[in-house]
């Protein structure tokens, strides 16, 4: 018995040296790869590994860059959850924002893109041009503060009140209970991204012949051809787009900071993100600002590795 | 490979019993064929008989027979598309009558009264589209296009709107004395200001030209090995940038600030090229589109004595250029729209965006202006992207992500 366990034991490490060795000799072979991949990974690794990295130390710590890093151990991690109501604040406008703001922008993207391959060539690309436009506007955004301003010359103010609707102008952007349905709005606004071209491009990619055979095994109408033939054959490219709303909605930053305020009205606009840089920018608490950091990058992977779970379901 | 519309196609010429290699070239007026010694024209009126070919099909082998007798005899492998123009001859050909156009003949001889068929309004639908979803589609489509146009038109137009308008009550959509006083005031703030406007311009445009052609050189070679290699830990490395796509610049901006500190780069122009040069985006797509490349290719270039680094500079990166655009254009975007304010301080290194944001931010004064920033600073990316989107979406087709 032992001795068969031995051997087992044996076999298997005998096994992972093999593997090893066979390993080592491929690395050997390929030197030039390691080579060509070098300065990317470098500045990789410094830049988008290693701060995931500083986060998690320098959330244990007090460090405000002039004095050297002071240990201490979880207080960051308490303090954010039992004494900075801000904080609370902010995590729940975020969670608003993502849970509104990602499925739905997605869905919108993924349906906009669908629709837009209905069209003809010529018209598809005005329609792409034309959604895909506010989110690379730059800070084109910042218009929608003429747009929402608070008082009677506001665009939207002035038709509600020329309509009579209202009969004094909103505050849209400094009444907290208006705040966020607005940053919502406009978020939506730009929500048609990187995945929407992703899905945009997808769907012309999809080969034409497999919905001539869905037609002969019986497909129906246009939802079923989305679910059984779009759909699956479009997973890459819905990971993707999952990727791309994740990172939009947990990021929100720019938006509020421009037409909230920062700070805004009793916090009503905090995001973690715009909590992070105030204690990280303004107020250089750099070990409080990790901490956040460290649960946003948390937050995220967890995000990416449930939706990619998800979508293995998806058209089975 | 058979090329989908090709005018011309390399093959054999049969000549009196002589081999001809050359080229058959299908032009509007005549065809040709040029090889090493002599070029034969056949101009279309001339051709007396067209074998093989139908109208906008597929030839290997085509029969010329002119009107004074010469035969030509054309072996393409390729193919060659004919069209119309070439074998207009061949078109007016008399022809049977169909079973149709008979019984048609018939019916009119007999003083039948023939009932055409009724035309349709639309095209016929295609299969599995009704419709009312499609009219539902469009409406809808065109509704929500308003929706996401309305604020950039707006913008556009208050750039355009004269002090009295912007500040009139009912505010206007379009402005009824468009003037361009919003940009030349604009261009009167830019040269009162501290550090000469032209440096937050020259520093911009380095940042960005520097920061794209850096990170298009290093993640494309990234991007070659991690597509056209097997080595350990190639896989890992991508997956672990494929995580990377959700870091944005704003979670690794204190981290990366920390770090930057210890490199002592904050206040460099450093503290904004060198993680541009990284940008996950562009590897990603970059790699991507890499995969689609034959390896064929690779391997014939190896055969012939290729290093790597040739075959990557000479083979690899001309045949991916849809891919360098749009990493160009990320890339563009990204470093045009950066403000840095938070890793640079000294004025001298800020950007044109930071500039024009204290610009913006000059209060209600200011609003005609800063309209007009807004305008400026959004009409560059989206300029480039209408320049380039088939482009773009060609390399898009290839963005997903395989598990």
């Amino acid at each position: 018995m032992s001795k068969n366990q031995t051997g087992f034991a044996g076999r298997y490490f005998g096994m992972k040296a093999d593997q090893f060795r066979y390993g080592w000799q491929k690395a050997k072979n390929n030197k030039v790869c390691y080579l060509f991949l070098a300065p990317y990974a470098i500045l990789f690794f410094t830049f988008f590994i290693l701060p995931i990295g500083t986060s998690i130390f320098y959330g244990f710590t007090y460090y405000n860059i002039l004095e050297p890093a002071r240990f201490i151990g979880v207080d960051n991690y308490v303090n954010l959850v039992l004494q900075d109501d801000v904080f609370l604040t902010s995590v729940k406008n975020t969670f608003v924002i993502a849970v509104i703001t990602g499925p739905v922008g997605y869905i919108l993207s993924f349906m906009f893109a669908w629709f837009i391959n209905e069209l003809p060539k010529w018209l598809r690309a005005i329609a792409v041009v034309i959604f895909y436009a506010p989110s690379i506007a730059g800070n084109a955004y910042s218009i929608f503060s003429i747009i929402f301003r608070g008082d009677a010359y506001g665009y939207l103010n002035a038709i509600l009140l020329n309509l009579g609707f209202i009969d004094a102008p909103m505050l849209w952007l400094t009444n907290p209970a208006y705040i966020m349905p607005v940053l919502i709005f406009v978020i939506l606004w730009m929500s048609m991204g990187t995945g929407f071209l992703s899905f945009v491009a997808g769907f012309q990619g999809i080969d034409k012949s497999m919905y001539e055979a869905g037609y002969v095994d019986g497909v129906r109408n246009r939802w079923q051809e989305l679910y059984h033939i779009t759909l699956p054959s479009m997973k890459p490219m819905l990971l993707f787009g999952a990727v791309m709303s994740i990172t939009s909605a947990f990021n929100v930053c720019d938006v509020p900071r421009a037409l909230a305020g920062f700070p805004s009205t009793d916090y009503a606009a905090r995001t973690v993100v715009t909590h992070l840089f105030d204690y990280g920018f303004s107020r250089f608490e750099m070990g409080y600002a990790s901490a956040i950091a460290t649960l946003l990058f948390l937050v995220m992977i967890l995000c990416k590795k449930f939706i990619s779970a998800a979508l293995e379901k998806v058209g089975t | 490979m058979s090329n989908k519309n090709n005018y011309k196609s390399s093959g054999t010429l049969l000549l009196g019993g002589k081999k001809l290699r050359g080229e058959l070239i299908a032009e509007e007026r005549k065809a040709c064929f040029v090889s090493k010694k002599q070029t034969i024209e056949l101009p279309y009126p001339e051709i007396a008989v067209l074998k093989n070919v139908r109208n906008g099909g597929m030839a290997s082998t085509i029969t010329i027979k002119m009107q004074d007798q010469t035969e030509y005899v054309f072996s393409l492998p390729n193919g060659l598309k004919v069209y119309h123009y070439m074998d207009q001859q061949w078109d007016n050909r008399p022809r049977s009558m169909s079973r149709a156009d008979e019984l048609h003949r018939l019916a009119e001889m007999r003083g039948e009264r023939i009932v055409k068929p009724r035309k349709h309004l639309f095209k016929r639908r295609r299969p599995n589209r009704s419709l009312g979803g499609d009219l539902g589609i469009y409406i809808m489509l065109a509704l929500v296009a308003c929706l996401m146009a309305f604020p950039l038109v707006f913008a556009v137009s208050s750039a355009l709107k004269p002090l009295d308008e912007l500040f009139r009550f009912p505010p206007t959509i379009f402005p009824q004395h468009p003037t361009i006083d919003n940009f030349s005031d604009l261009i009167v703030t830019m040269g009162q200001s501290w550090v000469p406007f032209s440096r937050y311009i020259l520093n911009t445009v380095f940042i960005t030209a520097v920061g794209t052609f850096g990170h298009l050189v290093i993640a494309s070679m990234a991007a070659f090995v991690l597509a056209k290699y097997d080595f350990p830990g190639g896989r890992f490395f991508f997956g672990v940038v494929t995580t990377a796509l959700m870091f944005s610049g704003y979670v690794t901006g204190i981290p990366n600030y920390v770090i930057m500190s210890k490199l002592n780069m904050i206040d460099t122009y450093w503290a904004l090229l060198l993680p541009a040069f990284a940008a996950p985006i562009g590897l990603f797509m970059m790699k991507q589109f890499m995969e689609g490349l034959p390896t064929a290719l690779i391997e014939a270039a190896k055969i012939d004595g290729a290093k790597e680094f040739r075959i990557f500079w000479s083979i690899v990166m001309p045949n991916v250029k849809p891919a360098w655009l749009t990493v160009i254009i990320f890339s563009v975007q990204s470093l045009w729209n950066t403000s840095a304010s938070t890793v640079i301080y000294s004025e001298a290194k800020k950007t044109l965006v930071f500039a024009l944001q204290q610009i913006q931010a000059g209060g209600i004064a200011r609003t005609g202006q800063a309209a007009a920033v807004t305008v400026v600073v959004m009409a560059v990316p989206i300029i480039i992207f209408v320049l380039s989107q088939s482009q773009i979406l060609e390399t898009m087709a290839s963005s997903g992500i395989k598990d």
